[in-house]
């Protein structure tokens, strides 16, 4: 039985839907009223976890999955010691430092950063020599620099239109961001078996969109 | 009788200790501390760059050592014909994988230092076959050479600094950035081609040699798998390569490790439990001419596979009463456990305590509750 890890929400059910097109539905995971967390098809072979999209990592990472499907913003924060096997490429969006419409950089002072992803900010900063002060949030990272509470901030952009609505705009681009195929280092040794047929499988479909 | 309180872990570090003995590796014991700056000087060495460190009453620097090689290498003998096999089982302090905490890992493991030649390497392999084998669960052992990606990487004018980048995304097995980065350094297509490739090259060990005897552009590349078929051809005729696996996605850091590499992994553990190989560089940073191979098992992986939790806290719930006679009653006791059991002497039976079963002293024996 092969564990896959989904996160919860759009993002998962995209997943899902690809899977179940390659052959590994699960009769479970398309009940209008099923609102359990483990879903297993005997026939398919595969046992589908729905967790927080963050903690998708954790779960591989441990053992509790063998494999998932998870953002590269949230493996990038993580650090996690896991195999990054296939970009699946959707889920497509920018890790990127917005500021205020016409926002001027004060560079005599430490820059003011709010962030859901202090990992990724300090890093990038670092790589560029700027001191920084990290002010983590946890949501509604726009209204930090509306209200002064930071300079910048940086976070996933994926149209634009939440940043233009506040007065936001990209100043600088950090990296693309999409979803990633994951997988546990030990499970590629004792489910290779199972493994290696997804991948083969999903790496066609990749391959293709990236024709289209 | 059996080791009736040893737990599995206790007995495997017993069995392992027996097996190392039997081939001539002597214990090695170090302190708990060395020079922060042995660290510091050697942190691309360790598995995880955070030492704990403190100042001893001197005004020096010192650290909880988080790695034993560096130790043993260190005391190795400088001579290049001087042979010294030692074990070791020893406490180190790192970071807790997953928690940015500071952990004790307890760790045992071979180190055979100065004239390592063909038989010394197969031996130390062997021990590490063995080693997964007593752990008593399913394992795999990959197997690397690090000659193939180097010599590979070497062969296409590829820098350190430019190793070091393709090498991190070879170790994900991210096939998808490291093609993007081998597009973006501009590498000459017969050789990006090729390393592309590296990051998905693993498997079972005559299939994937085939594969990568196909893309052998230089000496280096074909005398490490030469290197690998004998040691494969070896372990086979003594029945041991079952568990063997190649996998060249596995790279240790170039500045230290050369020729053979190893990863052990047993079910039911998802992290790697055994890790070593041919370190020969190490052993040149501290101005020795012999060679070095060794690996350590990491016994804190295996606690949570190897544990069988009891369904009994004792097997014998030994009840008296507080006026019973202490002789009388420490006689009795003494002698049930004296038998093999595991008894608790209580005068009532602790909350939520499980015995297979429960005694009464009568004033000179147990007699079974009725």
């Amino acid at each position: 039985m092969l564990s896959i890890a989904l996160p919860k929400g759009r993002l998962g059910d995209k997943v899902y839907q690809l899977f179940r097109d390659h052959g590994y539905p699960c009769a479970a995971m398309e009940a209008e009223d099923d609102r359990r967390l483990v879903l297993r098809d005997e026939a398919s072979g595969v046992q589908y976890l729905l967790v927080k999209p963050s903690d998708v990592a954790i779960y591989v990472e441990h053992g509790a999955a063998d494999v998932g499907v998870v953002g590269k913003d949230v493996l990038l924060e993580g650090g996690n010691d896991v195999y990054e096997l296939l970009d699946l490429g959707f889920g497509r969006c920018n890790m990127c430092v917005a500021a205020p419409v016409g926002f001027r950089e004060d560079l005599s002072a430490p820059l003011r950063v709010a962030t859901k992803y202090p990992a990724i900010a300090k890093r990038y900063y670092a790589g560029k020599s700027r001191e920084i002060e990290i002010i983590k949030l946890n949501g509604s990272i726009e209204l930090a620099p509306i209200l002064g509470l930071s300079d910048v901030i940086v976070d996933i952009v994926e149209t634009g239109a939440t940043l233009r609505q506040n007065h936001l705009e990209v100043t600088e681009t950090i990296l693309p961001i999409s979803a990633r195929l994951i997988a546990n280092k030990a499970a590629m040794r004792f489910q290779a078996a199972a493994i290696q047929p997804l991948l083969a499988a999903l790496q066609t479909q990749t391959s293709e969109g990236a024709k289209a | 009788m059996e080791a009736l309180n040893q737990s599995k872990k206790d007995m495997l570090t017993g069995s392992l200790r027996s097996l190392y003995q039997s081939l001539g590796y002597t214990r090695f014991s170090m302190r708990r501390f060395e020079e922060y700056a042995l660290y510091l000087e050697n942190k691309r060495f360790l598995k995880s760059e955070s030492v704990l460190a403190f100042t001893n009453p001197d005004g020096k620097l010192m650290a909880l050592k988080p790695d034993v090689t560096l130790s043993i290498v260190k005391h190795a003998p400088k001579e290049r014909d001087a042979l010294e096999k030692v074990y070791y089982k020893e406490s180190v302090y790192r970071l807790a994988p997953t928690a940015r905490e500071f952990v004790e890992i307890e760790q045992m493991g071979v180190e055979a230092l100065g004239a390592v030649d063909a038989y010394t390497v197969a031996e130390v392999l062997r021990l590490a076959i063995e080693t997964l084998r007593l752990a008593g669960l399913d394992h795999v052992l990959d197997v690397s050479h690090m000659g193939f990606a180097a010599g590979l990487m070497d062969a296409a004018g590829l820098d350190a600094e430019q190793q070091a980048r393709l090498f991190q995304f070879i170790r994900q097995k991210n096939a998808h950035e490291l093609a993007a980065e081998v597009a973006r350094m501009g590498i000459p297509p017969q050789y990006a081609d090729k390393i592309d490739l590296l990051a998905g090259l693993a498997g079972s060990f005559p299939e994937t040699l085939r594969r990568a005897e196909a893309m052998v552009v230089c000496p280096a590349m074909a005398q490490a798998l030469q290197e690998l078929h004998t040691l494969h051809a070896q372990l086979t005729a003594l029945g041991l390569a079952d568990c063997l696996q190649l996998d060249f996605s596995m790279l240790n850091d170039l500045g230290y490790y050369n020729g053979l590499v190893f990863q052990g992994y047993v079910q039911g553990s998802p992290r790697v439990v055994l890790s070593g190989g041919r370190y020969d560089l190490l052993m040149r940073r501290f101005d020795k001419q012999g060679d070095a191979i060794g690996f350590s098992l990491y016994l804190d992986e295996l606690t949570h596979v190897l544990a069988e939790p009891s369904q009994w806290d004792a097997d014998v719930l030994a009840l008296y009463q507080p006026q019973d006679d202490v002789a009388a009653l420490n006689a009795a006791v003494f002698a049930l456990a004296a038998g093999g059991q595991r008894v608790l002497a209580a005068t009532q039976a602790p909350r939520d305590f499980r015995a297979r079963k429960t005694l009464r002293f009568d004033g000179q024996s147990f007699q079974e509750v009725t």
